[in-house]
């Protein structure tokens, strides 16, 4: 369970920035600068510049991924947005859209 | 989904709105209005800089800006609160500190329109006390659970019983005002010269 939850339901728009565990659920559009993981549950959408330690997506994302460590898109997740990562996965079944870095 | 209730955690900053319709529990911070259909709790570590709106609200945190309830506002011992607290049940426990008016509305009258209005009107008001004379209207708005919903409307500012209760109790001794919001003192001329007739004398 992350320390930040940002349930179904809710909607943030506004820069989030936070040095724990974040996941969402729900609706986010600005920006978001974690240091641990993020994750973007199925059925969230996030319309934002995505920063963290690792990233795990489930669910609908719009914007540039950063991650220190990885990106992990699951299967049902939809982005569209470039992603910049050491490790990226993508599972068969997620939508991608963008350019992949993996550059070190 | 099992648990609905959005958590912005201790380590977290949010500068933006939320909206939306869940549960809210603020443990950080967050620089932004936040207006959601469900309850909202800002723990002891929360803080919240702008306006909070709800069903229910629990502050134990700071927050510093208006608290409107559609059902309640509770300040917990430890809450800090600078702003206008609207709901039509209101209670602010021994060891909260508030600042700003105190207003039990009935619930039809927490419509946005009318809520603006009114807090547009406030400061136009010079007396503590706006309700009908015959209410006790201090005592009414501090006492838990003690709201009588016969009178549609009670307001008083966070005054006579209120602050006594709580200013006594406040831990670091900061006063509650009393009485509506005042200008700060003009500044007393003598007090300059006096305050540059000592450094003079230091400097010699």
């Amino acid at each position: 369970m992350a320390s930040t939850v940002i349930g179904a339901g809710i909607t943030i728009e506004g820069e989030i920035t936070t040095e724990e565990d974040i996941a969402i659920a729900g609706t986010v559009r600005g920006k978001l600068s974690a240091k641990e993981v993020v994750t973007i549950e199925p059925g969230a959408t996030v319309e934002a510049d995505v920063q963290g330690g690792s990233l795990v997506i489930g669910g609908a994302l719009t914007g540039n991924v950063t991650a220190g460590d990885r990106v992990d898109l699951q299967a049902g997740a939809r982005v569209v947005g470039n992603v910049k990562a050491a490790r990226v996965t993508i599972a068969d079944g997620a939508q991608f859209k963008g350019n992949v870095d993996m550059d070190l | 989904m099992a648990d609905n209730t959005t958590v912005i955690g201790k380590a977290t900053r949010v500068r933006g709105r939320l909206t939306g319709k869940a549960d809210v529990d603020v443990q950080g911070f967050i620089e932004g209005e936040i207006t959601v259909s469900g309850d909202v709790t800002v723990d002891s570590s929360g803080i919240v800089d702008a306006s909070v709106r709800g069903r229910r609200l629990l502050i134990r945190g700071a927050v510093r800006g208006d608290l409107l309830g559609e059902e309640s506002v509770t300040l917990a011992d430890g809450a800090r609160v600078v702003g206008d607290i609207r709901a039509p049940r209101v209670a602010i426990a021994l060891g909260a500190l508030a600042r700003g008016s105190v207003e039990t509305v009935e619930d039809r009258a927490m419509s946005p329109a009318s809520a603006r209005v009114q807090s547009v009107a406030r400061p136009a008001t010079s007396a503590g006390h706006r309700g009908a004379p015959a209410t006790a209207g201090p005592s009414r708005a501090v006492a838990p659970a003690l709201v009588d919903r016969s009178t549609p409307k009670t307001q008083a500012s966070v005054s006579a019983s209120a602050s006594v209760a709580t200013a006594t109790a406040s831990a670091d001794g900061t006063p509650v005002h009393a009485g509506p919001r005042r200008p700060p003192p003009p500044v007393v001329p003598s007090l300059k010269k006096a305050k540059a007739q000592i450094l003079k004398k230091r400097e010699r």
